[in-house]
């Protein structure tokens, strides 16, 4: 499949599975210059050095810092994914295999998101 | 100037070393197709730091021993060095994303060129200052 580099055309509309990638990929980056900004504010910014293990379950017990973690864990999640999704399909995947390579890559991230939230959840709470 | 990238129409299967060497083909090559091979780049490293990164806040789970002997070997000046680098990976990925994403929108296609340069240039003086507030940040 070919990797779509620009908008879908609006008479084209979603139907495409290359304009829904590319619709992933652009709001999911866009989403991720602001919530990146944030997460290294927060993280790394609010304090002298590197935080510490208690200082980094003190912040992950803040709602507000929970929720934006959570939210930049998923965009960066399927960003990160729909972008190698996007280099294995220049390799000239069969619709047989990209349709299996983009199942492995939502359930990679599925697994990764819910593993890293039950984490950030178990240290909050 | 060609906006799109290198390869935006594969034909019929390819080893990762032909997609490795029509990267860095560099015949008849434009800022484009340049631009569009870093940004393959940035963002495979990147995610392999992704990988690194959630792989290392895996110790938060292990305990506050585990964590903080990784925060204090984080705290060499080579560690941080490595971190200005990767600010920069992230800074070229995001504002060629931001060209990308214009261009795709139909923006600025009559002034690629310039766009490019001119995010690049805003690029290079983001990174400059993120760089210098990380270094004064964490090594005080």
């Amino acid at each position: 499949m070919a990797e779509q580099t620009v908008a879908p055309k609006a008479q084209e509309g979603l139907r495409d599975k290359a304009a829904w990638a590319w619709v992933v990929q652009a709001l999911s980056g866009a989403l991720l210059m602001v919530l990146a900004g944030l997460h290294m504010l927060a993280q790394h910014f609010t304090a002298k050095g590197l935080l510490r293990y208690e200082d980094v379950v003190a912040w992950l017990r803040r709602p507000a810092i929970f929720a934006l973690e959570t939210a930049f864990l998923a965009a960066v999640l399927a960003h990160a994914l729909a972008g190698v999704r996007a280099v294995l399909l220049d390799l000239g995947l069969d619709p047989a295999a990209e349709k299996r390579l983009t199942r492995a890559l939502s359930i990679a991230g599925a697994v990764a998101f819910a593993y890293a939230v039950a984490l950030t959840w178990s240290l909050a709470h | 100037m060609q906006g799109q990238g290198a390869n935006t129409q594969s034909a019929g299967a390819r080893r990762p070393g032909q997609l490795l060497q029509g990267w860095f083909d560099a015949r008849g090559r434009h800022v484009g197709n340049w631009a569009f091979v870093l940004n393959r780049i940035s963002g495979l490293l990147l995610v392999l730091y992704l990988v690194a990164h959630l792989t290392v806040l895996s110790l938060l789970a292990v305990g506050p021993g585990a964590y903080d002997t990784f925060v204090a070997a984080a705290s060499h000046p080579l560690v941080i060095l490595f971190d200005v680098g990767l600010v920069g990976l992230l800074v070229y990925h995001g504002c060629n994303g931001v060209r990308l994403i214009l261009l795709g929108l139909g923006w600025g296609l009559d002034r690629q060129r310039e766009l490019f340069w001119g995010l690049m240039a805003l690029g290079a003086v983001a990174w400059a200052v993120a760089g210098w507030v990380l270094v004064t940040h964490l090594l005080g």
